[in-house]
This record gives structure tokens, C-alpha cells and sequence, in this order.
């Protein structure tokens, strides 16, 4: 709920061959601007399932894969642009899993990211240390370092905007040419 | 780089509402549990860790209401920084039930205020546009 705002804005970027990553049970699907056609994936198939209403009522098309972001089944340079939403706080390998995006992404193609990452400025940065550890058991890492993540998948950096704190923000790369 | 902190009302006072509320659940428990004469450092880092766990706890509750990170970090301060005055303070005197909550709630709004001064300060938008 209180993303919300953030996520439309950041949503509203889709033009073209769309990819959104990590669908879950589609919550994100009422922050998807309107007409779109975009391709979504999950690793699972029971979040996709709860998914379909929303997938459904959505005003566009979803088409919905269950994937998993390390494998992914596109051919090279197959989207234009590339959206997560709280995504690479869970992924097992982020940066393979961007890279792996990177390969279906277009030279040119831009990247879209809705993330909590960790903080460079202490105490936070021990308090999510120390919650990292108990989250981790069922989840998501709160200390992840996002944005040298996406450096080291070889993307180029347009944009990183911090919503709060250096921990929850929004990050826009570029696949380099 | 620098903007302001969440201006909707609902957050505001959710905000507000969840570190004063952990602040004074951490100096009730820490007023009940100290004693005078303890030792004060050791004190300060046990009542800082249960300020932390209360933090934590109550998190799940409140971060569904008004955010996830936005309440976690905030009550886990405030709850260390509840924890810690309350702890040191009762090593030294008695404190009542009500004059640690009171002690505790103002601790919650002192560390959600620091919050936000360091929210100001760092969020906002960075380019890179210059550098690629």
C-alpha cells in the first residue's frame, strides 16, 4: 500500500516487448499501466495460479510462465524492457540472475527494478544484518547489495532513486549496446 | 539528492503511532526487568538487544499497516535507543512503570525523528546519465 504510488510510476515506463519478472500471486498487476502486453514469470506454479484472476481482469494481456529466472526459455534480445518488483532480495544467484536477464534483454534495452536493498549507514546497516538472518530461513535477504549487483551483471546505471532511507528504491539500467 | 519523508497523513501517523508504541513497550519491559546496581554497560547491551527483538516483534503487525521497511528500521532504532536509556537509567534509580513508558515513548519519537532527518538527507534521485 504504501508503494503504490512508487510502483505505478514506476510502471508507467512499459512500452514495447515488456518482461516482468517474479509475478507471485499478481498483487503488482493493479499498479500495471492499462493496454500493455507483457510477459511475466514465477518459479511457482501455485503463485501463478492465484494469480489468474488478477491476470485475467487485468485490462491487456498477461501471459504467464512458470520460470526460473536462472533458465531463462526466451532467445536472445527478446524484450525491450525488463520490470522486478521486490524480486532480488529472494533470488538464489542475483547477479547470474541479472545476467541471465541480460541475455534475453536487448542491446539498448532498459531495466526496471522495484527493490529493498541493504544500507551502507550503520546502525541500519548491523540492524538488517542481524534480520537477515532470521528472514533468510523463509526468504527474502535484507542486506543485499542491488545496485553494485546490477554493475556487475554488466549493465550501465541510468538511475537509482532511494524512497526511503538508502533502502527501499528504484533503480533504471541500460543493457549496453 | 534529499527530498521529504512520506507526506500522506496515514503514514505520518503511523509512523509516529508504531515507534512510540515500541518505545514504550521496550522501557515498560526493560523498567521491569533492570535492577538497581546492575552493571550499567552490560545493562545497556542486554536492554539494547531486547529493545531490538520488541522492534522485530512487533514489526510483523505494524509493517503490514504501514510498510515493511518503513517500520522496521525505525522500531528496531527506537527500540535499541528505548532500551538503552531505560536500562542504563533504571541501573541507576528506581523507575515506575509509567515514567519508564513515558521515558520509552519519548525515546520511540526521539529515534523516528532522526529517522526522518536522515531520510531527508538521503533520499531523492541519483543519475548516472553524465557518467555513462
Amino acid at each position: 500500500m504504501r508503494w503504490r504510488p512508487f510502483k505505478e510510476e514506476l510502471f508507467n515506463h512499459m512500452e514495447g516487448r515488456v518482461l516482468f519478472l517474479a509475478l507471485g500471486t499478481g498483487l503488482d498487476i493493479e499498479t500495471f499501466p492499462p493496454g500493455k502486453t507483457i510477459t511475466a514469470i514465477d518459479i511457482s506454479p501455485k503463485m501463478l495460479e492465484v494469480a489468474q484472476p488478477r491476470i485475467a481482469s487485468y485490462e491487456g494481456e498477461i501471459n504467464a510462465h512458470v520460470m526460473d529466472v536462472h533458465s531463462l526459455e526466451f532467445e536472445d534480445d527478446s524484450f525491450d524492457q525488463i520490470f522486478t518488483s521486490c524480486t532480488f532480495c529472494s533470488v538464489p544467484d542475483p547477479v547470474g540472475g541479472l545476467r541471465s536477464l541480460r541475455r534475453v534483454l536487448k542491446p539498448g534495452g532498459e531495466l526496471f527494478m522495484f527493490e529493498h536493498t541493504g544500507s551502507r549507514y550503520y546502525p541500519f546497516k548491523i540492524m538488517m544484518d542481524v534480520m537477515t538472518q532470521l528472514t533468510r530461513r523463509f526468504g527474502p535477504e535484507m542486506n543485499r547489495t542491488t545496485v553494485d549487483n546490477v554493475l556487475a551483471a554488466g549493465y550501465q546505471l541510468r538511475e537509482v532513486n532511494n524512497l526511503f532511507l538508502d533502502v527501499v528504491k528504484t533503480i533504471k539500467a541500460v543493457n549496453p549496446a | 539528492m534529499g527530498g521529504s519523508m512520506d507526506s500522506r497523513l496515514y503514514f505520518v501517523l503511523g509512523d509516529l503511532a508504531s515507534n512510540i508504541l515500541v518505545g514504550l513497550v521496550v522501557g515498560w519491559l526493560c523498567s521491569l526487568i533492570v535492577g538497581v546496581g546492575w552493571h550499567m554497560f552490560l545493562t545497556m547491551i542486554l536492554t539494547m538487544v531486547i529493545g531490538m527483538v520488541v522492534g522485530m516483534a512487533l514489526w510483523i503487525p505494524l509493517g503490514i499497516c504501514f510498510g515493511s521497511m518503513e517500520v522496521m528500521l525505525p522500531t528496531m532504532f527506537g527500540g535499541m535507543l528505548s532500551g538503552m536509556v531505560v536500562g542504563m537509567w533504571a541501573t541507576m534509580t528506581p523507575l515506575a512503570g509509567n515514567e519508564a513508558i513515558a521515558i520509552g515513548a519519548a525515546c520511540g519519537l526521539i529515534a523516528m525523528v532522526i529517522i526522518w532527518i536522515l531520510n531527508s538527507s538521503l533520499r531523492g534521485i541519483r543519475s548516472y546519465e553524465a557518467e555513462n
